[in-house]
């Protein structure tokens, strides 16, 4: 029983992390090295607006987001954009945005930890387990997230525009669909995700400048795993992770768990290069 | 700076009037070595200024040179001090050594933070022959160097913290005295992070809380880059131990806090937690960390004359509360004005051995050193003050008994 809820609130958030990350590959086949650092913005956009300008919470929130999407629209514009071209200058300049927001972070708030504050602070018993109620509505904002962009991508036609130009570039280009803009609009989309994870995570997860380390690797594993660009792929990964790590943790000991999604992200490369439900090595 | 900056411009004016006398050959050897014997005492300070053990180090020398100064400096020579960063890798740190001794010139070093740096810097400083009070590192092995080969190490001395033997010791008391003795708790989880120290140390924890009566329910080492602790916290509560015992020094104490209290774990926990050292720890997390005990070198507590005045002057200068580097760089400036002066000379292996005389109050506790420069622990010397965070970010002294400034409390989801 513990394993299945701890796990469940684990994979919410790694899914949360990994969709945008697989999202924004997908469609622009762009390897955002920087998808860490829109979580950790989120994160202290949502500090410094609570904390120091003393909105209340909700709307420093959404805010923070808001913010998070723009800066990704710009990041994309400006600085991905003119090397889309080279998949290798696209990972080296989103590398460098990563570092640079690092720094920035660094010395405009210094090392120190932030707190960021919780939406409920109570806790829930759930089957005679106690889970704390930011998880748990994590785990309730991760699933009507990523519902509301399956939805969208389904049966909108924004979406339907997405769809095609991950599916067939050239086609979509020649059907007219304006791939500039969608990939505006998908990097707004993939950054306002990791902000909403950074929002929800940073209560129970610790706020400081190098924050964006965690969701860079765990988003690489899980996509690894489940499929460089499927969406459905890396909301699985993101399972069989998060509960990888929760049995881990539990039955063998807590020191183990960071390695499992180092090992799972070397044995699918190794096995299975294009992932659970990838059509095409991601290589 | 008033006091320095007014004397480099003297002493600007000093070079050049020496330089146009000596040109004029007008000039004695006797004003020549006077000019000498008031030149400022230069301290070099290796430290990760980054980091708040850092910053504190300087803003706590800051202190007393301003205040050793303003009542006119040792033997007519008023200190200066510039500082180095040795980040918290030991090829920076040696560079920093180098820095301040072969370009700085500096007459003494107080400094320091991880042990694998100062290790590293050792063989650099006893080169220089420049002496050296460590106020940051805790491994045992730096001070083993003096034992061994006295005449080349005979410069390095800590002041503190107490080596992490004695903090073990510290803890197993504490486990023995009050978690047992007083709190009645005979089940105990000991949970630590997977870092060396924390490997060497558990089982010499775990082994001492056995001889002591303890029940240890659950020993478990964690990765250093855990960021769920809900399973590890299920697992202490499921264990039935009525005590959680934590060593942890990194990034995992903020988060770790966070989850236990959000998920109310009903085992209350304290022991070495190195962040939960920092005076913001509470307010940062939100106030979550309530009721955890954390080993400190010093609080804001009456234990010694010095400690609440520090800690009132601290706050003057800086925006947070000092941790303990602090504590220690400040004494270590006076331990060294004292030695001059007691040597009255600033021969180096005359203050070498008016040091190792010691016996200084200091912010933390009496400082005194033993053969093997090591600064000593015990009884009215330095030891672990075992702190709770209470209400409103109040921390109070719970152990040891005869320093308690109040008493324990229970997570507030487990008062009746």
């Amino acid at each position: 029983m513990e394993i299945l809820i701890y796990g469940a609130v684990t994979s919410a958030i790694y899914a949360l992390l990994a969709v945008g990350f697989t999202l924004i590959f997908g469609v622009a086949r762009i390897l955002n090295l920087a998808h860490g650092s829109f979580y950790a913005l989120g994160a202290y956009g949502t500090y410094v607006l609570t904390s120091i300008v003393g909105l209340p919470l909700w709307s420093a929130a959404l805010i923070a987001i808001a913010f998070v999407a723009v800066f990704g629209i710009v990041v994309e514009k400006v600085l991905i954009r003119p090397l889309r071209h080279s998949q290798l200058g696209v990972l080296m300049i989103s590398l460098a945005v990563a570092l640079v927001v690092e720094q920035t972070l660094f010395l405009v708030f210094g090392s120190e930890y932030r707190n960021v504050p919780s939406f409920v602070d109570t806790k829930i018993n759930l089957g005679g387990v106690d889970v704390a109620g930011q998880r748990l509505l994590t785990l309730a904002v991760a699933a009507v997230a990523i519902g509301a962009l399956y939805i969208f991508i389904q049966f909108t036609r924004l979406g339907s525009a997405i769809l095609a130009i991950s599916q067939d570039p050239e086609a979509a280009k020649y059907m007219g669909i304006p791939s500039d803009k969608i990939f505006s609009v998908v990097m707004a989309i993939s950054a306002a995700l990791a902000a909403l994870a950074g929002v929800m995570a940073g209560p129970f997860l610790s706020v400081q400048p190098s924050m964006h380390l965690l969701p860079i690797v765990k988003a690489f594993a899980i996509v690894v795993v489940g499929g460089l660009g499927s969406i459905p792929g890396s909301i699985a990964a993101a399972f069989l992770l998060g509960y990888a790590e929760t049995c881990v943790a539990y039955l063998i000991s807590s020191s183990w768990t960071e390695i499992v999604s180092v090992l799972a992200t070397l044995l699918m490369l190794v096995f299975r290069p294009a992932g659970i439900f990838g059509k095409r090595a991601a290589f | 700076m008033l006091y320095s900056t007014n004397f480099r411009s003297l002493r600007r004016l000093a070079t050049a009037s020496a330089l146009v006398g000596a040109f004029l050959g007008l000039i004695s050897p006797q004003v020549l070595a006077q000019a000498a014997n008031t030149k400022p005492i230069r301290i070099g300070v290796p430290t990760s200024v980054q980091l708040q053990v850092g910053r504190d180090t300087l803003t706590a020398i800051k202190m007393a040179v301003d205040d050793i100064n303003k009542k006119g400096g040792v033997l007519g020579r008023k200190f200066e001090f510039v500082a180095a960063d040795e980040t918290e890798n030991p090829e920076t740190g040696i560079s920093a050594i180098k820095k301040l001794t072969a370009d700085e010139k500096v007459d003494l070093l107080i400094g320091g933070y991880t042990s694998g740096v100062t290790l590293a810097q050792l063989p650099h400083i006893s080169a220089a022959k420049t002496i050296y009070l460590g106020v940051g590192a805790a491994s045992p092995s730096i001070t083993a160097k003096v034992k061994q080969d006295y005449d080349n190490y005979k410069y390095i001395f800590r002041v503190g913290p107490i080596n992490a033997a004695h903090q073990a010791r510290n803890l197993v008391d504490y486990i023995s005295n009050f978690v047992i003795g007083e709190l009645g708790y005979k089940n105990i989880a000991i949970v630590g992070e997977n870092a060396k120290w924390v490997q060497d140390l558990v089982p010499v924890l775990a082994k001492g809380a056995k001889d002591v009566g303890a029940d240890v329910k659950l020993t478990e080492l964690f990765d250093t880059q855990t960021s769920d602790f809900s399973p590890l916290l299920a697992k202490v509560k499921s264990s039935g131990a009525q005590y959680m015992i934590v060593v942890l020094s990194h990034a995992s104490s903020d988060v770790f806090a966070k989850q236990w209290h959000d998920a109310q774990v009903p085992v209350p926990y304290g022991g070495i937690d190195v962040k939960s050292m920092d005076g913001d720890f509470y307010s940062r997390i939100g106030g979550k960390s309530i009721s955890e005990v954390a080993a400190n070198f010093a609080v804001r507590a009456p234990l010694t004359k010095k400690t609440v005045p520090f800690f009132d002057e601290f706050k003057k200068n800086s925006a947070n509360s000092p941790v303990y580097t602090a504590f220690f760089a400040y004494d270590s400036v006076y331990i060294y004005a004292e030695a001059v002066r007691r040597a009255g000379s600033f021969d180096t292996d005359k203050i070498i051995k008016e040091l190792e005389k010691t016996k200084f109050e200091g912010v933390a506790g009496e400082i005194s050193f033993d053969e093997m420069h090591d600064v000593q622990a015990g009884k009215g010397k330095l030891s672990l003050i075992f702190a709770q965070w209470q209400d409103k970010g109040e921390r109070v002294v719970i152990y040891p008994k005869e320093l308690r400034t109040g008493n324990f409390i229970l997570p507030p989801w487990m008062k009746k």
